[in-house]
């Protein structure tokens, strides 16, 4: 591939004072502040305005409709002493971590297994995303179905080989029910974690591993010390954007379990939602949806500063 | 990466593990299709082996198309996505270019208020958006979330993108540079065109999320023929506490394939081993 | 080309981007025109006769349009807490449970339409009060209630000589143990749903003499022997006459598990019956309804109370108020009930004997159950507080608890605090 740098230098003629206006706009950061200033505008109005009202909103006693009275950080006070908050947040961390780390490796392991030749290879990446594509509150549904105890191939299967029927209860029992929506998330969210890492396979190029096997590295070493290293900023902000997304999950729980049984799969999202709206407390609900960022807060920036090392 | 050889090899290599994945990402898109087919009467019935149908029936498709608005709603639902991603990709790729080329003061700052931005989670941020919406007077039309879709979606194309763009090496924007390139024809004409990948992939993400957004399109669109996939077959197969399966089982298959199958097509449009190919030539 | 004229050619211009960008435009019709929200009715029907009669009669009678817009069932709630904080989006809407409490500084005093259709329609049910007076002044116009009941599996009852349903929750346990060994268990929801969990667990605690809080509506009494003896009732109910799964459910799962004719009793509003008799006409043939059954304190229902709201900000709010007033005259309310089967059960006497009720004879209970209806946290009025405790399922989950092994003493020590810490600002 050619580069025609005569006709970059024609282009590149302009006369005096277009010169230094075209030169300062050439400069590092003036190029980078014009370049972002529409996306920044963007971000700022729509999600930095709300953001600011949804801080103070939290700070705000505030019933739907009635007037806000400043109450400091009261609402807080009320969410440590609720001991449903605090299940709450240990729900939303083993679940996001569970989900994210199944992702990971089997993500990684669905990009490995498709970074190879063969037959129907875009059909099948495609047929891939599906569990991605379907709208979740409809593949939720079809969850329903499938966990439960009386339609169940797998308790079928269970009560075979000598489970007691009906079979286990995936979305009665407290725990199986933790489990049930792990697994949802991790089988909704993998293809999308494979696939991108899919595509930054593709841009590794082959030459390095050609030279690596010519120095004799085995398929792990190249693996390891090849892939693994130019993969790890795309791995970093896919499992990144993986985190922030599971911990604010919302649709999947609102629908399967509404949080049940007995908040065992009550996330930050559903609960918040549940006492703004349910409730009426916009204050409140402000002040537990808050919650969620010091912790996604402090992942960011370990994530931020390993990245900006690396 | 390099292939085994013989046909075992192949089938331990590549069909198992792809086999593996195909069916359990595939296995409820069967489960949903057998339902979508399956009369009342089955569906309901516990004692038949739930992944057989014996007397299939088209009734749910034939109900979903006459009887709700769900073509209405996909053409919104597409319309609505593409546009989005669209934006999205444009935004992104201009926060996410700066940020992964350029040294410039406050860039670190920028990065970490981007994904912070992102950290904020929609059931906080309805409430204003409703009221700027409102303001607009942009009730139950579709640019109401066209304009809110990528408040969550650029954030996102941005770091994606900005992962992409530093892996991708800097020979050939340099040698642009040193042969009196702009900066904007550099970025324009010779990086950008290297990172299709990245964007098919980031397009595909924004793609998908716009068309599953839940939560905007109930607050904004609340009437029939304004409304997105999502909740126009929520709002109207689910009547209360009787959903109406078979068709929401058809809404999922026919919102989905078809959606799919056009991926396989976009994909195959990128090629492998671009950069590799320049750096050589 | 005159200056007119190019004006003329600008102006279409932007109204042709504008709609081009789908930005809706600001002509309003010559007639006043009146939103009013409603949620999608679980009977077609309902929304016909609305849409198909009401409105065009109005507009014929009054020239003032009504545009009926219906939004999906359960979300309602969610669009008018947007209406309020925006004020603007609807003129009148459907509003229930606790929300004309919450929202009550926004809502139009509407008493003199209370009053006076209250006179003409044979008077309100006291329940009515309860749902919708909010410091003295009627807030809302209440148009009926969902009713939370029992329904039952006549042929199965019968197959253990039962052909009446059970009077009290004791009798009624008896027979979900035979039944349960007969394969038939009951199915009562214990997880987060919100009718029929609510439903029944209510009614349970108040028929044994538990109370939420005080009738001042701050003290928390939920501490007792009363509430001791409904948990421990609960208990024995689940463990004996049900299956592990309820602990899950959500409001379908009992609808489900009834078509699946996997139980034979359950805690439901009329869904079921209606679903049955359309789809799975064997199913319906045996499928009853009762009253709850009573404890030693009482018989009790859940109250869940649709009304209709003006919004105070509402720039047609006096055409609105117009337009409620005529609707709430028997002519066009009977009709309007009339068309949905006998679903929503009328708050006012006069309706106590209309025809509707011999369509399906078997909605009758639901009629009858008015009179024992009350909102949760009776005996206290509806609060904030409430509200809150609701949306938490603070009662929900203790139950729920103490099905699951945690001791009486424990769950209820759980609510306590819980209760406590909400009702601690009132």
């Amino acid at each position: 591939m050619s580069i025609r740098t005569e006709s970059l230098i024609t282009v590149a003629r302009p006369r005096r004072r277009a010169i230094s206006l075209a030169l300062w706009l050439d400069r590092e950061a003036v190029f980078s502040w014009m370049m972002m200033a529409l996306p920044l505008i963007f971000l700022a109005a729509l999600v930095g305005y709300p953001l600011v009202y949804g801080v103070l909103l939290s700070l705000e006693h505030r019933s739907v409709g009635k007037p806000a009275t400043f109450i400091g950080l009261e609402n807080f006070i009320t969410d440590f002493h609720d001991p449903i908050f605090w299940r709450v947040a240990v729900n939303t961390f083993v679940y996001t971590i569970a989900a994210t780390l199944l992702k990971m490796v089997g993500g990684l392991a669905l990009a490995l297994a498709m970074n190879q030749h063969f037959r129907m290879k875009n059909l099948i990446r495609a047929l891939l995303l599906l569990p991605f594509i379907v709208p979740t509150v409809l593949s939720t549904v079809a969850w329903m179905w499938m966990l439960d105890p009386a339609f169940s191939v797998v308790n079928r299967l269970l009560i075979a080989v000598g489970a007691t029927p009906p079979g286990p209860s995936w979305l009665g029992n407290p725990v199986l029910a933790m489990f049930s929506i792990i697994m949802i998330n991790t089988w909704r969210g993998l293809p999308f974690y494979g696939i991108t890492l899919l595509a930054g396979l593709q841009t590794v190029s082959p030459e390095l591993y050609e030279a690596a096997t010519i120095d004799g590295a085995s398929g792990w070493q190249r693996f390891r010390f090849v892939t693994l290293p130019l993969l790890k900023p795309i791995i970093l902000i896919v499992t990144l954007f993986s985190v922030i997304f599971t911990f604010a999950d919302f649709q999947l729980v609102y629908v399967l379990t509404h949080g049940g049984p007995q908040n065992a799969t009550q996330l930050f999202a559903t609960y918040a939602f549940d006492i703004g709206m349910g409730a009426g407390q916009l204050g409140l609900g402000a002040s537990v949806a808050l919650m969620m960022l010091p912790a996604l807060a402090l992942l960011i920036v370990a994530l931020t500063l390993y990245m900006r090392r690396a | 990466m390099v292939t085994g050889h013989g046909r075992v090899a192949r089938l331990v290599q590549v069909w198992l593990p792809v086999g593996f994945f195909l069916v359990l990402a595939l296995f409820p898109f069967y489960w949903m299709a057998i339902t979508s087919i399956k009369p009342d009467s089955e569906l309901y019935n516990r004692h038949l082996m739930p992944l057989l149908v014996h007397n299939p029936t088209l009734k749910h498709y034939v109900d979903l198309l006459t009887q709700t608005h769900f073509l209405v709603w996909t053409w919104n639902t597409m319309l609505v996505a593409v546009v989005s991603t669209a934006i999205s990709l444009v935004l992104g790729t201009m926060l996410a270019y700066p940020l992964a080329r350029m040294r410039f003061a406050g860039a670190g700052l920028i990065a970490i208020g981007v994904a912070a931005i992102y950290l904020v989670p929609q059931p906080l941020l309805f409430l204003p958006l409703a009221d700027v919406i409102n303001r607009l007077d942009l009730n139950n039309t579709l640019t109401a979330v066209i304009l809110t879709y990528p408040t969550m979606l650029v954030p996102f194309c941005a770091w994606l993108l900005l992962g992409y763009f530093k892996t991708v090496p800097k020979e050939l924007e340099e040698a642009a540079r040193i042969d009196g390139a702009s900066r904007l024809q550099t970025m324009r004409q010779i990086f950008l065109p290297l990172c299709t990948p990245g964007f098919i992939s980031a397009g595909i993400f924004a793609f998908t999320l716009s068309q599953n957004e839940f939560l905007y399109a109930l607050i904004f669109l609340t009437k029939s023929s304004v409304r997105t996939v999502p909740v126009g077959v929520i709002a109207e197969l689910i009547r209360g506490d009787v959903f109406y399966w078979g068709q929401l089982m058809a809404a999922a298959l026919l919102g989905s394939i078809p959606v799919a199958l056009i991926y396989s097509f976009f994909v195959e449009h990128y090629v492998a081993g671009l950069t590799s190919g320049a750096v050589k030539g | 080309m005159g200056k007119s004229s190019r004006r003329d050619f600008l102006k279409i211009a932007v109204v042709g981007a504008a709609g081009a960008a789908g930005l809706p435009l600001r002509a309003r019709a010559a007639g006043k025109t009146v939103t009013f929200l409603h949620e999608t009715s679980f009977i077609q029907t309902f929304d016909d006769y609305m849409q198909n009669t009401l409105v065009p009669a109005y507009k014929k009678a009054t020239g003032v349009e009504v545009v009926y817009e219906l939004t999906s069932v359960g979300t309602s709630p969610t669009r008018v807490s947007t209406i309020i904080e925006t004020g603007s989006g609807a003129d009148i809407a459907i509003i229930f449970l606790l929300y004309p409490f919450l929202f009550a500084d926004k809502l139009m005093d509407v008493s003199d339409i209370a009053e006076e259709v209250g006179k003409e329609s044979g008077g309100w049910y006291p329940s009515a009060r309860e749902a919708a007076v909010v410091d003295g002044k009627w807030k809302a116009i209440p148009h009926s209630n969902i009713g939370q009941l029992m329904n039952w599996r006549t042929d199965w009852f019968a197959e253990v000589g039962v052909k009446k349903f059970p009077e009290t929750w004791e009798e009624l346990y008896e027979v979900g143990k035979k039944l349960k060994a007969k394969d038939h268990p009951f199915g009562f929801e214990l997880g987060h749903g919100f009718g029929d969990n609510h439903g029944w667990l209510y009614p349970l605690l108040w028929s044994y003499g538990g109370h939420e809080v005080e009738a001042d509506g701050k003290t928390v009494v939920i501490d007792s022997d009363e509430t001791a003896k409904a948990i421990d009732f609960a208990r024995k109910f689940f463990k004996d006459c049900m299956f592990d799964d309820v602990l899950g459910w959500t409001d379908v799962s009992n609808n489900k598990a009834w078509m699946a004719e996997q139980i034979s009793c359950t805690n439901n509003a009329e869904s079921i019956l209606w679903f049955a008799k359309r789809n799975f006409p064997d199913i319906g043939k045996v499928t009853d309804q009762a009253q709850n059954p009573a404890g030693p304190k009482g018989r009790f229902h859940l109250l869940q109370c649709q009304s209709h709201a003006i919004f105070d900000f509402s720039p047609v709010k006096a055409e609105a108020h117009a337009f409620l007033r005529w609707l709430m005259e028997e002519k066009q309310l009977g009709g309007w009930y009339a068309s949905a089967d006998s679903y929503y059960q009328p708050f006012l006497h006069a309706y106590d004997n209309a025809p509707m009720w011999q369509v399906e004879p078997r909605n009758i209970p639901y009629r009858d159950a008015m009179t024992s209806a009350h909102m949760p946290g009776w005996p206290a009025p509806p609060n904030r507080q409430l509200a809150e405790s609701v949306a938490k399922y603070v009662i929900v989950d203790m139950f729920a608890k103490a099905c699951t092994g945690t001791s009486t003493k424990d769950a209820i020590k759980t609510a306590e605090t819980q209760l406590k810490n909400i009702y601690k600002a009132a």
